[in-house]
């Protein structure tokens, strides 16, 4: 087995909070007497990335994806655990490290706030030494595939949040960086925007075989993106394996949703598929919800019966998203099942 | 799988890359500067506004009394004038400390700074500039050569070598102590700052530390070493006796300021916690 490009093992991570009295007179107490807490945002996190994988990273708000990511890219300094991409040391080994990643924070750019696009990455050129030959060529694909061009010569601030993006994206990629790490990239975007950055960094993927690690909330990236997911909740990894495979563990619940001509009472949809293992709700007026497990039930037989038996208008079938799966990860680790499956050797 | 380790540069070829990116710094900062003209102009007449005024207090009080306990008119003013050209070269880089904890911290601009392969304190400085300190180095130059030829002082190749090398490592001095307190930031979230009130101990370094008691002098030489901004180098040229000598300790007082601040500045860089997000 070849090496893997990026290694984990029992990454820790603590924050010093301090917890403020109220009021005025609070303020002073803790001035003289701060009352300090420890949080462990990220605890005992191990995983093996091999070259060329696109791993999506999720979790809730405060699960810790930001502080894995910050350390991997070596902004923050671990409180225990060891990290080595390449061989490299993120955080030790900075300034020859950081030559061959590329980074994008949803929330922030990475670009000077005041200078016209063109000028900050005339500016990443010098400072990553790229060849005049590479530039073009980067700069080339980039309007190809993200249409830089036309906004080339405003200043960042005053560019949308969509074409700010794709900057912050070619500006990651323009010195041909081997991993790239993702922030919430397509956070604040519109469907159109969302689906441009995908599909970029799929070529992009295919292109140059970069290493992509990428932290969403929307789970449609992680879908059209990544093969592997790792789940993070408190700080801890409660999954990490394929995303068929996660698919698979959920048993494929399905949702119908059946619009009807008129009113009918749950007990008569109930009644309609009688002896199949399906659960009805009711959303909203005219619409049921029917969900049942793809291996108990086929969706075939489960309409049939009810087209037979009820006056029924439309009919849509969901695959489960990954959303709801994620929460029923979160809930089996809460009720204490072990949700963990380790990518091979990672918990060794 | 392995990322290729860079090969170490020659001394030479790091010194000529890092003024390349410096350079190119510099050349998108006067590009976004020229974007709000009348901010360099107003900036400009104001720095020189203040110091005409201080000169005419100074030429106004040497009209009443010749000498100020035991120093005469020119010698003042040749202190004075050396005190500008090191605060010049410090005021033009400096920009970004002050507003470091707010914008790199807080904000967490930081973060950029980390992701680029260049030194993080070049990067920081390099950010930002304050060309209206090229005043205060102009007037300061003319001011010593007006005072100096006014004492006929004489003027030996030692002595310009002396003036090359203080100058700038005078410059250290100041950037030594507010890097230093810059860097408690990284520790403290302090909004209000220290800086502001040592900001204005810098005014106590223009004129000759003899008039001050003896609490102010050790202060300004141990503590908050501003008397090595202008009255020790200076004393090369006018002083008298022990003072000359002392006056070459200028580059080393200035390199060890600067090198404490930069390893807490390190320190502080390992300590660095981003933002929430």
């Amino acid at each position: 087995m070849s090496e893997p490009l990026i290694r984990v093992r029992d990454l820790t991570r603590d924050y010093r909070l301090m917890d403020k009295r109220e009021g005025v007179m609070g303020g002073f107490v803790d001035l003289l007497r701060p009352r300090w807490r420890t949080l462990r945002a990220v605890e005992d996190v191990c995983f093996d990335i091999d070259p060329g994988e696109m791993v999506g990273y999720i979790g809730a708000n405060g699960a810790g994806k930001s502080t894995t990511i910050k350390m991997l890219t070596g902004i923050l300094t671990p409180t225990g655990g060891q990290v080595t991409v390449g061989g490299m040391v993120p955080w030790k080994q900075r300034r020859q490290y950081t030559r061959h990643i590329g980074a994008v924070f949803g929330q922030r750019t990475q670009l000077w706030w005041d200078l016209a696009v063109v000028e900050s990455f005339r500016l990443l050129q010098k400072i990553y030494e790229v060849d005049d030959a590479t530039y073009t060529r980067q700069m080339e694909i980039f309007d190809d595939l993200l249409g830089v061009n036309e906004f080339l010569h405003q200043p960042v601030r005053k560019l949308s949040l969509g074409q700010r993006m794709r900057c912050d994206l070619a500006a990651a990629l323009l010195h041909r960086p081997r991993i790239l790490f993702l922030d919430e990239p397509t956070i604040g975007l519109d469907v159109v925007a969302k689906e441009n950055v995908r599909l970029f960094l799929k070529e992009i993927r295919d292109r140059d075989g970069v290493t992509v690690i990428l932290t969403t909330h929307d789970l449609g990236d992680i879908e059209q993106l990544c093969d592997r997911v790792i789940i993070i909740d408190k700080g801890r990894v409660h999954y990490d394996g394929e995303l068929d495979d996660l698919r698979q563990r959920t048993g494929h619940r399905v949702r119908l949703t059946v619009d009807l001509r008129e009113p009918t009472t749950v007990a008569a949809l109930e009644a309609a598929v009688s002896g199949l293992p399906v659960t009805w709700d009711q959303e909203e007026g005219l619409r049921h919800v029917a969900e049942f497990r793809r291996q108990d039930v086929a969706g075939a037989e489960v309409i049939k019966r009810l087209v037979n038996a009820c006056p029924v208008s439309d009919l849509r079938l969901a695959e489960p998203d990954i959303e709801e799966i994620v929460r029923e990860i979160y809930r089996d680790a809460k009720n204490g099942a072990t949700a963990v499956s380790t990518n091979d050797g990672a918990a060794s | 799988m392995q990322l290729e380790q860079r090969r170490q540069r020659t001394l030479a070829a790091s010194i000529r890359w890092q003024m390349g990116i410096f350079g190119a710094y510099f050349a998108q900062f006067i590009k976004t500067r020229l974007a709000y003209r009348m901010d360099f102009f107003v900036d400009t007449f104001g720095v020189m506004v203040s110091i005409i005024i201080q000169l005419a207090v100074l030429t106004t009080l040497f009209g009443k009394v010749t000498a100020l306990q035991g120093w005469t008119f020119e010698q003042v003013l040749f202190i004075y004038g050396f005190s500008l050209v090191p605060l010049g070269i410090f005021n033009i880089i400096s920009v970004n400390l002050y507003q470091f904890a707010d914008r790199y911290l807080i904000q967490g601009k930081f973060d950029r700074v980390l992701l680029r392969p260049v030194n993080t304190l070049a990067q920081v400085l390099c950010e930002s500039f304050n060309v209206s300190g090229l005043n205060e180095i102009v007037l300061g130059t003319a001011i010593v050569i007006w005072s100096g030829m006014r004492m006929q002082l004489e003027v030996g190749a030692l002595d310009v070598l002396a003036v090359l090398v203080m100058g700038p490592t005078a410059a250290l001095v100041y950037l030594g102590v507010f890097l230093g307190i810059t860097s408690i930031s990284f520790w403290i979230e302090d909004k209000m700052g220290i800086a502001p009130p040592v900001y204005n101990v810098i005014r106590f370094s223009r004129y000759p530390l003899t008039i001050y008691s003896l609490p102010v002098r050790v202060l300004l030489t141990f503590v908050l070493p501003f008397a090595w901004v202008a009255f020790y180098p200076a004393s090369w040229f006018i002083g008298e006796g022990n003072l000359h000598s002392v006056a070459a300790l200028t580059p080393l007082v200035g390199l060890v300021v600067f090198s404490g601040a930069v390893l807490l500045w390190r320190r502080g860089v390992a300590n660095y916690t981003s933002t929430g997000s």
